[in-house]
């Protein structure tokens, strides 16, 4: 039972890392149609950032990663308004190579900048643990865990308060009729970026702070924000949270209770029969006029 | 019409550009007539292998310098520089066996080994068929040597005896003497090998043995297969693992509050980014490595082990690594056997590699039938204080173990 | 996806008269014919490594037609086409591994069953549709991957499996770097071949009505789920072949590289870049993209990466249709500019 409970446990506060690393890609997804390839990069070129306040200026991960996140909101700004803006009206296809031939040049330079060598975030506290009996709650993981929290009811509150981010729902609600209402699309679209590339940075600092990162590592955090992102829904604010959770409960219950490493074959089980028994994902909506919905 | 004539235009851009591209017959040169002796080298320097790729470049690098600071390589009274030819394998097999067929058509017969096994073990299928001959500087897991193959020669101990060396060094000088060790290992093939052998050789060693947990490759969430040990209480956890995994089991065992008499860790804390990683958590974490630089013996080009970690501290500003020592004592074994044959022929170099037996930085080098280094030990490091120190085995410890290690 | 529509408008516009000249409904394959020959000769003018950098060449052409099928004509974004690659590769390491099989029968029957997984899986994931069908496809590929390396006494897990090529084990002797050379020489020139086909018959038409519009296709009459999952079964076979041959060569296989879902975006790529739902566009793509990297990579060791990241964004911005329908397209209107390309999907 204690093992089931510490399972229980580290699989939810995975998922809290995992949903944190995988809204920034939903959200674009969702407002933009853009599946973007380079949102792993993004990751990892986040946690580099937070890693050298750190390292160079003894900044606490807590403030790196608004260093990290203010520095990626500046470069997926850039990146959405004078480059992803040249294909925006293409198909799906096309802004996928953009982004994928995007990955590849971040991936190399953070080689050559950063080397590969494995990096981390030295804190006091992330890898102590708080002590419930015989279940152990990781710190680092715990405030990984509180911050996806908070991003993305800050998230939700930035889209249905502010005008700011009406205009980012009603640009991916309809563009057309937003940009009659004197909406900037090309402004908003790249604001929309931008967000999620500062998420993405947030994330990428957590995950320095509660693990390891290296360039060859962005991939896979990739490919994890795209199951995430679909499993949970797209177009829902807390589609990330949920579908992130789950990922993290699964594994770690199949981690527990199956030999070998069968546990990622359950997770991707799992989100097959959770796309053919429901197309749009776990909160998802079905209709594309009200993609995005919070 | 139009896709028809695109057709056309398509099929012989295609033609030129392979032709033009791929050169024609006789482009390649490097043989052994030239003033130089080339050898090629397939190297990871992009993909998941590219920090480990990095090291093996260094190694190899720091050969070429040393062995053409003093003129080259003496080939049958000529002294002829040593040049190796890199090219980026970017982790993936397939490529790096690609690799060394074009450096067979490029007339480059001796090779130097990419990083890990599955690079290596492509490779050396390719060497066999082409007639090449291949140091292997890092592909150590055994099913390598199991093929039959007659020209990969490995420096290096065989996967098997990674965890093993961890399992003698507790069994001769833990204090309280553990009862129960249980492994962790990642499921590609060098890390089940090491896991295997570990536990033949705790079994040997009457300890009882939790039998191996498994986890993806690469992955850097242990968490479920730590609970899993957790449960049993054991007094040692072993990982068969790489960097990022073993990084993870020390941290998320303190996450979950596993806290055995001791680690141990094959690959892992020998790096230098296992203890900068970790920081204080590092503390008393025993590793398996294949060179430290209390290895006796020494060489003409690399002096000894404390001269060899010097040259690497100069050269690349950071503390040496074993996969520097493995690139380097490689690139020696082939240099050693081209003077010895006195020949750059494949056929001479591969003849005088199986007969080598030299001493070196990285201790006495001599191949057996298999062409794995008979004479090659394992140390057992430890993390004491931050650092990298050799405790086992006793003849050439710098300290002693401290047990239990778990006193960070 | 309505880029995929753009092309195939593209090439529904070139009429299709009922009956062809003669030389018209032959040319293709006069072509294929001169292709490949011109390939015999062009072995025996390079070096045996530089046949099997040709080999990766024709490979990537055979897979990405393979692609073409299920992504271009029909305009099922599948991102799980690996898992037939990976598919195809084991079922051959399996059967001469363990049954002793010869390679040529292996071949067969690792075609036949890719085929049948694609049908199998086709009739529940086909019900999805654009990112949905992608997500669901790559994650049958990743659950494949692991599958596999779960299974250690048939796959021999993540250690990998060896096919023996020398000595009493080996079934079948090896081909050498001059037959895997014609083998997948065969293999592309079947590829194009199927696509031709494809392109100009009755299916290849219903598989463009769906991927214009699915509906108004049911409603003319397709039976669009027998169309759909037929069309990605054909795809399979394509890919489970090249695995097969793939593995063969290699000897040794790793479930991480026969999974590995970079083949599957470098699939992508090729058809994207060459043009897609075309028959040459795949060609095209596959030639260029595959003979780039492999220049990057011997000429450029340290930055070929980056300089092919480069490349795949300009040519994306510039040709965001494709070569081959940008070519295509060009021809009808005169408009050669590129210009007028970018200000095409600009915002």
């Amino acid at each position: 039972m204690t093992e089931f409970l510490q399972a229980t446990v580290y699989g939810v506060l995975q998922g809290g890392l995992l949903a944190l690393v995988a809204v920034g890609f939903s959200l674009v997804w969702g407002v933009m149609n853009v599946v973007n390839l380079s949102h792993g990069a993004f990751v990892i070129l986040g946690a580099y950032v937070g890693w050298m306040m750190h390292d160079r200026f003894g900044l606490d991960p807590l403030l790196g990663m608004l260093v990290a996140a203010s520095v990626l909101f500046v470069i997926g700004y850039a990146v959405q308004r004078f480059l992803v803006n040249l294909v925006i009206n293409g198909p799906i296809f096309i802004t996928l190579l953009l982004t994928f031939g995007l990955s590849l040049i971040i991936i190399q330079a953070m080689n050559v900048g950063f080397t590969a060598n494995y990096r981390s975030i030295h804190t006091g506290y992330a890898s102590n643990s708080i002590a419930l009996g015989e279940v152990h709650i990781p710190l680092g993981r715990l405030v990984a865990f509180a911050i996806a929290v908070v991003v993305t009811l800050l998230l939700v509150a930035l889209v249905t308060r502010t005008r700011t981010g009406i205009s980012i729902l009603a640009t991916g609600m309809d563009r057309g009729a937003a940009r009659l209402m004197g909406i900037r699309a090309r402004h908003v679209y790249a604001l929309t970026f931008g967000i999620a590339a500062a998420m993405a940075a947030i994330a990428g600092t957590m995950v320095g702070t509660v693990g390891t990162f290296n360039p060859a590592a962005a991939g896979s955090y990739t490919l994890l924000s795209f199951v995430i992102a679909v499993l949970g829904g797209l177009g829902n604010m807390y589609g990330a949270l949920v579908g992130g959770i789950v990922i993290g409960l699964v594994e770690a219950w199949a981690g527990l209770y199956l030999p070998g490493t069968w546990m990622n074959a359950i997770a991707f089980l799992v989100l097959i029969l959770v796309l053919i028994a429901r197309p749009s994902g776990l909160l998802g909506r079905a209709f594309y006029a009200s993609r995005v919905e919070v | 019409m139009n896709s028809r004539s695109s057709a056309l235009v398509a099929t012989l851009a295609a033609a030129t550009l392979v032709v033009a591209g791929c050169g024609s017959k006789g482009s390649g040169g490097g043989g052994g007539d030239s003033d130089q002796v080339v050898v090629g080298a397939s190297m990871s320097l992009t993909g998941s292998l590219a920090r480990e790729g990095q090291l093996t470049k260094e190694g190899y690098q720091l050969c070429q310098q040393k062995v053409n600071a003093q003129g080259g390589i003496d080939v049958g009274g000529t002294k002829k520089k040593l040049a190796i030819k890199y090219q980026d394998d970017t982790s993936e097999p397939d490529t790096a066996a690609q690799l060394v067929d074009q450096f067979n058509d490029k007339g480059i017969q001796l090779i130097l080994s990419s990083y890990g096994s599955a690079n290596t073990e492509a490779q050396a299928a390719v060497i066999e068929r082409n007639g090449q001959v291949m140091v292997d500087s890092a592909g150590a897991d055994d099913s390598i040597f199991q093929q039959g193959y007659k020209r990969t020669f490995a420096v290096l101990s065989p996967a098997s005896e990674y965890a093993a060396s961890i399992v003698k060094a507790i069994d001769e000088l833990a204090k309280p003497r553990p009862k129960t060790i249980a492994f962790l290992s990642a499921d590609d093939g060098f890390s089940k090998t090491g896991a295997q052998g570990g536990m033949a050789a705790a079994r040997k060693a009457g300890f009882s043995v939790i039998p191996a947990e498994y986890f993806p490759e690469g992955s850097t969430d242990v968490s479920s297969s730590l609970t899993q040990v957790k449960g049993q209480q054991p007094d040692v956890i072993i990982g068969t693992v790489h960097l990022e995994e073993g990084v993870a089991i020390i941290k998320q065992a303190h996450e979950l509050g596993v806290s055995p008499q001791g680690f141990g860790e094959t690959v892992a804390p020998p790096t230098p980014d296992f203890a900068t990683t970790l920081g204080k958590q590092a503390e008393g974490v025993l590793g398996s490595s294949q060179w430290t630089d209390t290895t006796k013996g020494s060489d003409k080009f690399f002096g000894d082990a404390k001269q060899y970690a010097a040259d690497i501290q100069k050269a690349y500003g950071h503390a040496p690594d074993y996969h520097d020592a493995e690139a380097s004592a490689a690139c020696l074994a082939l240099v050693m056997a081209i003077e010895k044959a006195g020949s750059t022929q494949p056929d001479a170099v591969r003849d005088a590699l199986a007969k080598l037996d030299t001493t070196s930085f990285f201790g006495r080098i001599k191949f057996n039938s298999k062409g794995q280094n008979v004479y090659k030990p394992m140390s057992v490091i430890q993390i004491q204080h931050g650092k990298v120190v050799t405790v086992w085995p006793t003849a050439s410890a710098e300290a002693k173990m401290v047990w239990p290690g778990n006193k960070s | 996806m309505s880029q995929l529509r753009e092309g195939a408008r593209a090439e529904a516009a070139v009429p299709a008269p009922a009956v062809q000249p003669w030389w018209r409904r032959l040319a293709p394959w006069g072509l294929l014919a001169l292709g490949v020959v011109a390939m015999l000769g062009l072995q025996s003018q390079i070096y045996t490594g530089q046949e099997r950098t040709v080999s990766a060449i024709f490979m990537f052409i055979a897979l990405a037609q393979g692609w073409n099928l299920i992504g271009g004509f029909t305009g099922y974004a599948s991102f799980g086409q690996v898992a037939f690659f990976g598919i195809g590769g084991y079922t051959t390491a399996v059967a001469m591994v363990h049954w002793q099989a010869s390679f040529w029968l292996s071949l067969a029957v690792s075609g036949v069953v890719a085929a049948i997984f694609g049908g199998v899986i086709g009739l529940p994931l086909l019900r999805l549709k654009g990112h949905y069908f992608a997500i669901a496809t790559l994650g049958v590929a990743e659950g494949m991957r692991e599958v596999v390396t779960n299974l250690p006494r048939l796959t021999g897990g993540g250690a990998g499996i060896t096919i023996p090529t020398v000595g009493t084990k080996a079934t079948t002797t090896y081909l050498g770097n001059d037959g895997f050379y014609w083998l997948f020489l065969g293999l592309a020139a079947l590829a194009l071949a199927i696509s031709t086909l494809v392109s100009r018959n009755k299916f290849g038409f219903a598989l463009r009505a769906i991927n214009q519009d699915e509906d108004a296709a049911g409603a003319l009459g397709i039976n669009t789920t027998r169309a759909k999952v037929l069309a990605f079964a054909l795809s399979g076979f394509v890919c489970g072949l090249v695995g097969a041959a793939y593995a063969f060569q290699q000897a040794v296989i790793y479930p991480a590289r026969l999974f590995d879902v970079d083949i599957t975006v470098l699939m992508v790529v090729m058809v994207v870049i060459g043009g897609a739902g075309t028959v040459v566009g795949p060609l095209v793509g596959a030639v260029a993209l595959q003979f780039l990297s492999e220049y990057l990579r011997q000429n450029f060791t340290d930055a070929h990466i980056f300089i092919l990241g480069l490349i795949i964004i300009v040519g994306v911005v510039l040709l965001p249709q494709g070569f081959v329908n940008y070519v295509v397209e060009a021809r009808r209107t005169g408009d050669w500019s590129l210009l007028s390309n970018v200000r095409r999907y600009r915002l």
